[in-house]
Protein backbone atom coordinates (compact mmCIF):
# COMPACT_ATOMS: atom_id res chain seq x y z
CA UNK A 1 0.00 0.00 0.00
CA UNK A 2 1.53 3.16 -1.01
CA UNK A 3 1.24 6.63 1.14
CA UNK A 4 -0.13 9.24 -1.36
CA UNK A 5 2.45 11.27 -2.60
CA UNK A 6 2.17 15.30 -4.09
CA UNK A 7 2.01 13.98 -7.49
CA UNK A 8 -1.05 12.36 -7.52
CA UNK A 9 -3.49 13.19 -10.57
CA UNK A 10 -6.66 14.77 -9.66
CA UNK A 11 -9.77 15.78 -10.90
CA UNK A 12 -11.89 19.11 -9.39
CA UNK A 13 -15.58 18.44 -8.68
CA UNK A 14 -17.28 20.89 -10.93
CA UNK A 15 -15.14 19.03 -14.13
CA UNK A 16 -16.16 15.54 -12.76
CA UNK A 17 -19.83 16.33 -12.22
CA UNK A 18 -19.84 18.26 -16.03
CA UNK A 19 -18.16 15.06 -16.97
CA UNK A 20 -20.96 12.50 -15.46
CA UNK A 21 -24.10 15.31 -16.51
CA UNK A 22 -22.77 14.97 -20.26
CA UNK A 23 -22.77 11.09 -19.90
CA UNK A 24 -19.08 10.23 -20.71
CA UNK A 25 -18.70 6.84 -19.64
CA UNK A 26 -16.97 7.35 -16.00
CA UNK A 27 -16.57 4.61 -13.48
CA UNK A 28 -16.61 6.05 -9.80
CA UNK A 29 -14.29 4.02 -6.94
CA UNK A 30 -15.92 5.46 -3.60
CA UNK A 31 -13.79 4.48 -1.36
CA UNK A 32 -15.76 5.53 1.88
CA UNK A 33 -16.83 2.97 4.86
CA UNK A 34 -20.42 1.42 4.56
CA UNK A 35 -22.21 3.79 6.96
CA UNK A 36 -20.90 7.02 4.67
CA UNK A 37 -21.35 5.32 1.30
CA UNK A 38 -25.08 4.24 2.28
CA UNK A 39 -26.21 7.99 3.62
CA UNK A 40 -24.49 10.36 1.26
CA UNK A 41 -23.63 9.20 -2.87
CA UNK A 42 -21.67 11.14 -5.52
CA UNK A 43 -24.40 11.99 -8.12
CA UNK A 44 -24.42 13.19 -11.21
CA UNK A 45 -27.43 14.39 -13.18
CA UNK A 46 -27.40 11.12 -15.41
CA UNK A 47 -26.39 7.53 -13.36
CA UNK A 48 -23.04 7.47 -12.40
CA UNK A 49 -21.10 3.56 -12.86
CA UNK A 50 -20.01 3.32 -8.92
CA UNK A 51 -17.97 0.24 -7.22
CA UNK A 52 -17.65 0.74 -3.35
CA UNK A 53 -14.88 -1.34 -1.99
CA UNK A 54 -13.67 0.85 1.65
CA UNK A 55 -10.43 2.06 1.62
CA UNK A 56 -9.30 0.06 4.39
CA UNK A 57 -9.38 -3.40 2.30
CA UNK A 58 -6.90 -1.58 0.32
CA UNK A 59 -4.79 -1.07 3.41
CA UNK A 60 -5.83 -4.76 4.44
CA UNK A 61 -5.51 -6.63 0.99
CA UNK A 62 -4.37 -4.13 -1.58
CA UNK A 63 -3.62 -6.75 -4.58
CA UNK A 64 -7.09 -8.78 -3.93
CA UNK A 65 -9.05 -5.31 -4.20
CA UNK A 66 -6.90 -4.03 -7.66
CA UNK A 67 -7.95 -7.26 -9.24
CA UNK A 68 -11.79 -6.75 -8.33
CA UNK A 69 -11.13 -3.61 -10.86
CA UNK A 70 -11.10 -3.22 -14.68
CA UNK A 71 -8.09 -2.83 -16.35
CA UNK A 72 -9.31 -0.73 -19.32
CA UNK A 73 -10.75 1.97 -18.09
CA UNK A 74 -9.88 5.19 -16.15
CA UNK A 75 -11.40 5.25 -12.81
CA UNK A 76 -12.18 8.02 -10.65
CA UNK A 77 -11.51 7.42 -7.08
CA UNK A 78 -13.71 9.29 -4.16
CA UNK A 79 -13.78 9.60 -0.54
CA UNK A 80 -14.62 12.05 2.34
CA UNK A 81 -12.36 14.44 2.03
CA UNK A 82 -9.80 13.18 -0.77
CA UNK A 83 -7.07 11.67 1.22
CA UNK A 84 -7.76 8.09 1.46
CA UNK A 85 -8.72 8.62 -1.92
CA UNK A 86 -5.32 9.38 -2.94
CA UNK A 87 -3.64 6.97 -0.74
CA UNK A 88 -5.62 4.23 -3.37
CA UNK A 89 -4.92 6.32 -6.56
CA UNK A 90 -1.40 5.78 -6.00
CA UNK A 91 -1.93 2.13 -5.22
CA UNK A 92 -3.76 1.60 -8.31
CA UNK A 93 -1.38 3.46 -10.49
CA UNK A 94 1.58 1.43 -8.93
CA UNK A 95 -0.41 -1.48 -10.23
CA UNK A 96 -1.04 -0.01 -14.03
CA UNK A 97 -4.56 0.85 -12.92
CA UNK A 98 -5.57 4.46 -14.64
CA UNK A 99 -6.83 6.58 -12.04
CA UNK A 100 -7.74 9.98 -10.79
CA UNK A 101 -8.39 11.60 -7.46
CA UNK A 102 -11.38 13.70 -6.86
CA UNK A 103 -10.02 16.37 -5.53
CA UNK A 104 -11.55 17.61 -1.52
CA UNK A 105 -13.41 13.90 -1.77
CA UNK A 106 -17.32 14.70 -0.52
CA UNK A 107 -16.49 17.47 1.59
CA UNK A 108 -15.63 19.35 -1.87
CA UNK A 109 -18.85 17.98 -2.98
CA UNK A 110 -20.66 19.19 -0.53
CA UNK A 111 -19.22 22.74 -0.97
CA UNK A 112 -19.27 23.11 -4.78
CA UNK A 113 -21.82 25.67 -6.42
CA UNK A 114 -22.58 25.60 -9.65
CA UNK A 115 -24.60 28.78 -11.40
CA UNK A 116 -27.05 28.44 -14.08
CA UNK A 117 -29.07 30.48 -15.48
CA UNK A 118 -32.67 30.81 -15.28
CA UNK A 119 -34.43 31.13 -18.37
CA UNK A 120 -36.88 34.27 -18.58
CA UNK A 121 -38.83 36.17 -21.33
CA UNK A 122 -37.20 38.22 -23.87
CA UNK A 123 -38.54 40.94 -22.64
CA UNK A 124 -37.41 40.34 -19.35
CA UNK A 125 -34.02 39.31 -20.32
CA UNK A 126 -33.30 42.44 -21.57
CA UNK A 127 -33.76 44.24 -17.93
CA UNK A 128 -33.06 41.56 -15.18
CA UNK A 129 -31.58 38.23 -14.80
CA UNK A 130 -31.60 35.30 -12.51
CA UNK A 131 -29.10 32.69 -11.56
CA UNK A 132 -30.14 29.77 -9.55
CA UNK A 133 -26.80 28.46 -7.44
CA UNK A 134 -26.96 24.34 -7.33
CA UNK A 135 -24.98 23.20 -4.23
CA UNK A 136 -24.74 19.87 -6.09
CA UNK A 137 -23.69 17.69 -3.41
CA UNK A 138 -26.52 19.24 -0.92
CA UNK A 139 -29.45 19.69 -3.28
CA UNK A 140 -29.61 23.53 -1.67
CA UNK A 141 -30.57 26.35 -4.21
CA UNK A 142 -29.72 30.25 -3.96
CA UNK A 143 -29.88 32.73 -6.34
CA UNK A 144 -28.62 36.01 -7.68
CA UNK A 145 -31.15 38.64 -9.28
CA UNK A 146 -29.70 41.04 -10.95
CA UNK A 147 -30.82 44.65 -12.50
CA UNK A 148 -28.20 46.95 -14.17
CA UNK A 149 -25.50 47.37 -11.61
CA UNK A 150 -27.60 45.93 -8.79
CA UNK A 151 -27.83 42.41 -7.33
CA UNK A 152 -30.13 40.89 -4.56
CA UNK A 153 -28.56 37.17 -3.32
CA UNK A 154 -31.16 34.71 -1.51
CA UNK A 155 -30.22 32.14 0.66
CA UNK A 156 -26.50 32.30 -0.10
CA UNK A 157 -24.22 29.10 1.57
CA UNK A 158 -21.56 29.79 3.73
CA UNK A 159 -19.20 30.28 0.74
CA UNK A 160 -19.59 33.92 0.57
CA UNK A 161 -16.40 34.43 -1.04
CA UNK A 162 -18.15 32.79 -4.18
CA UNK A 163 -21.39 34.89 -4.07
CA UNK A 164 -18.90 38.23 -3.84
CA UNK A 165 -16.64 37.05 -6.88
CA UNK A 166 -20.23 35.64 -9.41
CA UNK A 167 -21.68 39.22 -8.54
CA UNK A 168 -18.34 40.82 -9.40
CA UNK A 169 -18.22 38.90 -12.68
CA UNK A 170 -21.53 39.97 -13.75
CA UNK A 171 -20.76 43.57 -13.21
CA UNK A 172 -22.92 44.80 -10.24
CA UNK A 173 -22.91 44.94 -6.45
CA UNK A 174 -24.62 43.40 -3.91
CA UNK A 175 -27.82 46.05 -2.84
CA UNK A 176 -29.39 43.96 -0.41
CA UNK A 177 -29.04 39.60 0.84
CA UNK A 178 -32.28 38.11 2.28
CA UNK A 179 -33.37 34.54 3.31
CA UNK A 180 -36.46 32.70 2.60
CA UNK A 181 -35.96 31.40 6.05
CA UNK A 182 -33.87 29.91 9.07
CA UNK A 183 -32.69 27.08 7.61
CA UNK A 184 -32.09 23.90 9.62
CA UNK A 185 -29.95 21.85 7.12
CA UNK A 186 -27.06 24.30 5.98
CA UNK A 187 -25.22 27.20 7.63
CA UNK A 188 -26.78 30.60 5.85
CA UNK A 189 -24.26 33.11 4.28
CA UNK A 190 -26.35 35.46 4.93
CA UNK A 191 -25.89 37.39 7.56
CA UNK A 192 -21.89 37.32 6.63
CA UNK A 193 -22.31 38.40 3.19
CA UNK A 194 -24.45 41.31 4.24
CA UNK A 195 -21.71 42.73 6.60
CA UNK A 196 -19.03 42.00 3.84
CA UNK A 197 -21.03 43.91 1.52
CA UNK A 198 -22.67 46.84 3.35
CA UNK A 199 -26.23 45.68 2.40
CA UNK A 200 -29.10 45.40 4.54
CA UNK A 201 -29.92 41.69 5.68
CA UNK A 202 -33.35 40.14 5.86
CA UNK A 203 -35.06 36.88 7.67
CA UNK A 204 -38.03 36.19 9.39
CA UNK A 205 -37.78 33.78 12.58
CA UNK A 206 -41.38 34.05 13.48
CA UNK A 207 -42.90 33.42 17.30
CA UNK A 208 -41.16 31.90 19.64
CA UNK A 209 -37.34 32.21 18.06
CA UNK A 210 -34.95 34.51 19.60
CA UNK A 211 -33.30 36.21 16.44
CA UNK A 212 -29.62 38.19 16.52
CA UNK A 213 -28.50 38.56 13.26
CA UNK A 214 -28.59 42.28 12.22
CA UNK A 215 -31.97 42.18 10.35
CA UNK A 216 -33.32 45.24 8.70
CA UNK A 217 -37.21 44.01 8.75
CA UNK A 218 -38.95 43.87 5.64
CA UNK A 219 -43.54 43.73 5.56
CA UNK A 220 -45.68 40.89 3.67
CA UNK A 221 -46.55 42.88 0.31
CA UNK A 222 -43.22 45.33 0.61
CA UNK A 223 -41.53 45.45 -2.64
CA UNK A 224 -37.78 46.16 -3.49
CA UNK A 225 -36.85 47.31 -6.57
CA UNK A 226 -33.51 46.51 -8.05
CA UNK A 227 -31.45 48.22 -10.85
CA UNK A 228 -31.75 51.89 -9.90
CA UNK A 229 -31.58 52.91 -13.84
CA UNK A 230 -33.71 53.95 -16.33
CA UNK A 231 -35.61 51.46 -17.94
CA UNK A 232 -33.46 48.95 -16.02
CA UNK A 233 -35.87 47.74 -12.80
CA UNK A 234 -37.76 44.58 -11.46
CA UNK A 235 -39.33 44.38 -8.30
CA UNK A 236 -38.83 41.94 -5.60
CA UNK A 237 -42.31 41.27 -3.83
CA UNK A 238 -41.87 40.34 -0.16
CA UNK A 239 -44.55 37.37 0.75
CA UNK A 240 -45.04 35.33 3.98
CA UNK A 241 -45.77 31.98 2.94
CA UNK A 242 -45.60 30.71 6.91
CA UNK A 243 -45.70 26.49 7.29
CA UNK A 244 -41.86 25.18 7.05
CA UNK A 245 -41.45 27.68 9.56
CA UNK A 246 -43.53 30.69 11.15
CA UNK A 247 -41.66 33.14 9.39
CA UNK A 248 -41.20 31.75 6.25
CA UNK A 249 -41.07 34.13 2.99
CA UNK A 250 -40.93 34.13 -0.57
CA UNK A 251 -40.08 36.62 -3.05
CA UNK A 252 -41.95 37.43 -5.85
CA UNK A 253 -39.00 38.07 -8.62
CA UNK A 254 -40.76 40.34 -11.72
CA UNK A 255 -44.47 39.57 -12.52
CA UNK A 256 -44.22 35.29 -11.85
CA UNK A 257 -40.73 34.02 -10.78
CA UNK A 258 -41.50 33.03 -7.07
CA UNK A 259 -38.80 31.55 -5.17
CA UNK A 260 -40.49 29.89 -2.39
CA UNK A 261 -37.75 28.70 -0.09
CA UNK A 262 -38.83 25.54 1.81
CA UNK A 263 -42.10 26.37 1.04
CA UNK A 264 -43.26 24.31 -2.27
CA UNK A 265 -40.73 22.07 -3.73
CA UNK A 266 -40.99 21.10 -7.54
CA UNK A 267 -42.35 17.33 -6.21
CA UNK A 268 -43.29 18.04 -3.04
CA UNK A 269 -43.84 20.99 0.14
CA UNK A 270 -41.54 21.80 3.14
CA UNK A 271 -41.46 19.87 5.85
CA UNK A 272 -43.66 21.65 8.93
CA UNK A 273 -42.17 19.18 11.59
CA UNK A 274 -38.58 20.68 12.31
CA UNK A 275 -40.01 23.15 15.62
CA UNK A 276 -41.74 20.41 16.94
CA UNK A 277 -45.14 21.67 16.26
CA UNK A 278 -46.26 19.55 13.34
CA UNK A 279 -49.95 20.77 13.98
CA UNK A 280 -50.19 23.89 14.17
CA UNK A 281 -47.06 25.04 11.31
CA UNK A 282 -48.43 22.22 8.97
CA UNK A 283 -52.09 24.07 9.47
CA UNK A 284 -50.34 27.67 8.40
CA UNK A 285 -48.40 25.46 5.42
CA UNK A 286 -51.90 24.49 4.06
CA UNK A 287 -53.45 28.03 4.31
CA UNK A 288 -50.31 29.13 2.51
CA UNK A 289 -50.87 26.84 -0.42
CA UNK A 290 -54.08 26.71 -0.48
CA UNK A 291 -54.75 30.10 -0.13
CA UNK A 292 -51.95 32.71 -0.76
CA UNK A 293 -50.10 30.92 -4.03
CA UNK A 294 -53.66 29.67 -5.10
CA UNK A 295 -54.13 33.41 -6.03
CA UNK A 296 -50.96 33.28 -8.05
CA UNK A 297 -51.59 32.96 -11.85
CA UNK A 298 -50.50 29.70 -13.53
CA UNK A 299 -47.35 30.78 -14.75
CA UNK A 300 -45.84 31.77 -11.47
CA UNK A 301 -42.42 29.65 -12.05
CA UNK A 302 -41.15 28.07 -8.77
CA UNK A 303 -37.91 28.24 -7.92
CA UNK A 304 -37.24 26.34 -4.36
CA UNK A 305 -34.47 26.13 -2.30
CA UNK A 306 -34.20 22.67 -2.47
CA UNK A 307 -34.58 19.72 -4.64
CA UNK A 308 -34.56 16.09 -3.22
CA UNK A 309 -32.68 14.30 -6.21
CA UNK A 310 -31.05 14.71 -9.76
CA UNK A 311 -34.74 13.53 -11.53
CA UNK A 312 -35.82 17.14 -9.98
CA UNK A 313 -33.13 19.08 -12.23
CA UNK A 314 -34.81 20.06 -15.65
CA UNK A 315 -32.94 19.24 -19.34
CA UNK A 316 -32.24 22.88 -19.02
CA UNK A 317 -30.06 22.27 -15.58
CA UNK A 318 -32.43 24.45 -13.86
CA UNK A 319 -34.69 23.17 -10.74
CA UNK A 320 -37.93 24.56 -11.45
CA UNK A 321 -41.53 24.39 -12.63
CA UNK A 322 -44.92 26.60 -13.50
CA UNK A 323 -47.28 26.20 -10.64
CA UNK A 324 -49.77 25.03 -12.99
CA UNK A 325 -48.09 21.72 -13.38
CA UNK A 326 -47.30 21.77 -9.48
CA UNK A 327 -51.05 21.76 -8.81
CA UNK A 328 -51.21 18.84 -10.69
CA UNK A 329 -48.09 16.77 -9.78
CA UNK A 330 -47.42 17.68 -6.37
CA UNK A 331 -49.43 15.26 -4.02
CA UNK A 332 -49.57 17.59 -0.58
CA UNK A 333 -51.38 19.99 -3.13
CA UNK A 334 -54.02 17.41 -4.09
CA UNK A 335 -55.36 17.61 -0.58
CA UNK A 336 -58.37 19.89 -0.26
CA UNK A 337 -59.10 19.61 3.92
CA UNK A 338 -57.02 21.20 6.39
CA UNK A 339 -56.97 17.98 8.74
CA UNK A 340 -56.56 15.80 6.10
CA UNK A 341 -53.13 17.66 4.94
CA UNK A 342 -52.44 18.13 8.79
CA UNK A 343 -52.91 14.18 9.22
CA UNK A 344 -50.64 13.18 6.07
CA UNK A 345 -47.85 15.45 7.72
CA UNK A 346 -47.88 13.91 11.05
CA UNK A 347 -47.72 10.80 9.36
CA UNK A 348 -44.74 12.03 7.07
CA UNK A 349 -42.85 12.83 10.26
CA UNK A 350 -39.44 11.29 10.21
CA UNK A 351 -36.18 12.02 12.09
CA UNK A 352 -34.91 15.75 11.70
CA UNK A 353 -31.46 15.71 9.97
CA UNK A 354 -28.16 15.48 11.91
CA UNK A 355 -27.12 18.55 13.35
CA UNK A 356 -30.50 20.19 12.43
CA UNK A 357 -30.79 22.03 16.28
CA UNK A 358 -27.44 23.67 15.83
CA UNK A 359 -27.54 24.74 12.22
CA UNK A 360 -31.10 26.52 13.50
CA UNK A 361 -29.41 27.91 16.67
CA UNK A 362 -26.09 29.01 14.33
CA UNK A 363 -28.45 30.75 11.62
CA UNK A 364 -30.13 32.76 14.64
CA UNK A 365 -27.34 34.12 15.53
CA UNK A 366 -27.07 32.51 18.83
CA UNK A 367 -23.94 30.50 18.24
CA UNK A 368 -20.74 31.19 15.78
CA UNK A 369 -19.25 28.01 13.81
CA UNK A 370 -16.23 27.62 11.62
CA UNK A 371 -13.52 25.60 10.35
CA UNK A 372 -14.44 21.76 10.56
CA UNK A 373 -17.09 22.28 12.85
CA UNK A 374 -19.30 23.73 10.34
CA UNK A 375 -18.41 21.56 8.01
CA UNK A 376 -19.39 18.41 9.93
CA UNK A 377 -22.99 19.51 10.50
CA UNK A 378 -23.42 20.08 7.01
CA UNK A 379 -22.15 16.60 5.83
CA UNK A 380 -25.08 14.92 3.78
CA UNK A 381 -28.00 15.98 1.66
CA UNK A 382 -30.69 17.78 2.83
CA UNK A 383 -34.13 16.74 4.42
CA UNK A 384 -36.64 19.38 3.78
CA UNK A 385 -39.09 17.94 2.02
CA UNK A 386 -42.35 16.53 3.41
CA UNK A 387 -42.57 13.58 1.00
CA UNK A 388 -46.16 11.89 1.93
CA UNK A 389 -46.13 10.08 -0.88
CA UNK A 390 -44.30 9.08 -4.58
CA UNK A 391 -45.56 12.34 -6.95
CA UNK A 392 -47.92 12.01 -9.74
CA UNK A 393 -46.74 11.68 -12.70
CA UNK B 1 1.18 -9.67 26.32
CA UNK B 2 1.69 -6.35 25.61
CA UNK B 3 -0.72 -2.59 25.81
CA UNK B 4 1.10 -0.32 23.04
CA UNK B 5 -0.74 2.84 22.45
CA UNK B 6 -0.50 4.50 18.57
CA UNK B 7 -1.41 8.39 18.95
CA UNK B 8 -2.85 9.78 15.77
CA UNK B 9 -4.38 12.71 17.13
CA UNK B 10 -4.59 15.31 14.22
CA UNK B 11 -4.38 13.26 11.17
CA UNK B 12 -7.21 12.07 8.64
CA UNK B 13 -8.27 9.56 7.11
CA UNK B 14 -6.24 7.11 5.79
CA UNK B 15 -3.88 7.70 8.44
CA UNK B 16 -5.07 6.31 11.54
CA UNK B 17 -5.71 2.76 10.03
CA UNK B 18 -2.80 2.95 7.82
CA UNK B 19 -0.71 3.73 11.12
CA UNK B 20 -2.48 0.92 13.21
CA UNK B 21 -2.00 -1.82 10.40
CA UNK B 22 1.44 -1.14 10.41
CA UNK B 23 1.52 -1.67 14.26
CA UNK B 24 -0.56 -4.81 14.34
CA UNK B 25 1.42 -6.54 12.08
CA UNK B 26 4.76 -6.06 14.07
CA UNK B 27 2.72 -7.32 17.34
CA UNK B 28 2.14 -10.76 19.18
CA UNK B 29 -1.09 -12.77 19.35
CA UNK B 30 -3.44 -11.06 22.31
CA UNK B 31 -1.44 -7.79 22.78
CA UNK B 32 -3.22 -4.51 22.83
CA UNK B 33 -2.99 -1.82 21.06
CA UNK B 34 -5.09 1.33 21.90
CA UNK B 35 -5.57 4.31 19.04
CA UNK B 36 -5.65 7.94 20.16
CA UNK B 37 -7.72 9.84 17.15
CA UNK B 38 -9.55 13.19 16.45
CA UNK B 39 -11.08 12.38 13.10
CA UNK B 40 -14.63 11.48 13.85
CA UNK B 41 -14.64 9.63 10.82
CA UNK B 42 -11.99 7.28 12.16
CA UNK B 43 -15.18 6.04 14.15
CA UNK B 44 -16.90 3.79 12.01
CA UNK B 45 -13.74 2.98 9.94
CA UNK B 46 -12.30 1.24 12.43
CA UNK B 47 -15.59 -0.50 13.10
CA UNK B 48 -15.45 -1.56 9.19
CA UNK B 49 -11.55 -2.27 9.23
CA UNK B 50 -12.01 -4.85 11.92
CA UNK B 51 -14.52 -7.02 10.21
CA UNK B 52 -12.02 -7.35 7.35
CA UNK B 53 -8.78 -7.47 9.14
CA UNK B 54 -7.41 -10.60 9.67
CA UNK B 55 -5.35 -10.23 12.75
CA UNK B 56 -6.98 -6.97 14.34
CA UNK B 57 -9.92 -7.52 16.53
CA UNK B 58 -11.99 -4.44 17.99
CA UNK B 59 -11.97 -4.51 21.43
CA UNK B 60 -13.64 -1.15 22.57
CA UNK B 61 -14.06 2.26 21.24
CA UNK B 62 -14.73 5.12 23.68
CA UNK B 63 -14.98 8.94 23.42
CA UNK B 64 -12.62 11.00 25.69
CA UNK B 65 -11.47 14.74 26.53
CA UNK B 66 -8.00 15.35 26.14
CA UNK B 67 -7.36 18.80 28.42
CA UNK B 68 -7.87 21.19 25.02
CA UNK B 69 -11.09 20.05 25.65
CA UNK B 70 -10.93 18.59 22.25
CA UNK B 71 -12.76 15.05 21.70
CA UNK B 72 -10.66 11.95 21.29
CA UNK B 73 -12.12 9.22 20.14
CA UNK B 74 -9.83 5.75 21.30
CA UNK B 75 -9.73 2.30 19.71
CA UNK B 76 -8.62 -0.71 21.80
CA UNK B 77 -7.58 -3.10 19.73
CA UNK B 78 -6.36 -6.65 20.12
CA UNK B 79 -3.55 -8.72 18.03
CA UNK B 80 -5.78 -11.83 16.54
CA UNK B 81 -3.76 -15.24 17.33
Amino acid sequence: MAEAGPATPSIEVGDLLSRADAGEPLLLLDVRNDEEFDAWRFEGRRLIETLHIPYFDFIEDAPGCVDRLPRNREIVVLCAQGGSSAMVVDTLREAGVGARNVAGGMVAYGEYLQPVRVPVDAAEAVSWEIWQVNRRGKGCLSYVVRSGREAIVVDPSRDVQWYEGFVRRLGARIVQVLDTHVHADHLSGGPALAIRSGAPYFVKAGEGFELRQPVEPLADGQELRLGGEAGVTVQVRIMATPGHTPGSSSYLVGRRHLLTGDTLFVKSVGRPDLGGHVVEWGRALFRTLRERLAKLPEDTVVLPAHYAGPDEIGPDAVVAAPLAVLRRTVPELQIADEEVFVAAMRAALKPPPAAYAEIIRANLGLVEVEGDKATEWELGKNQCAARTMPAVS
Amino acid sequence: METRQLDVRGTKCPVPIFRAKKEIDGMQAGDVLEVLATDPGSVSDFQGWAKTSKLAVLREQRTEKDPTGREVYVHVLERRG
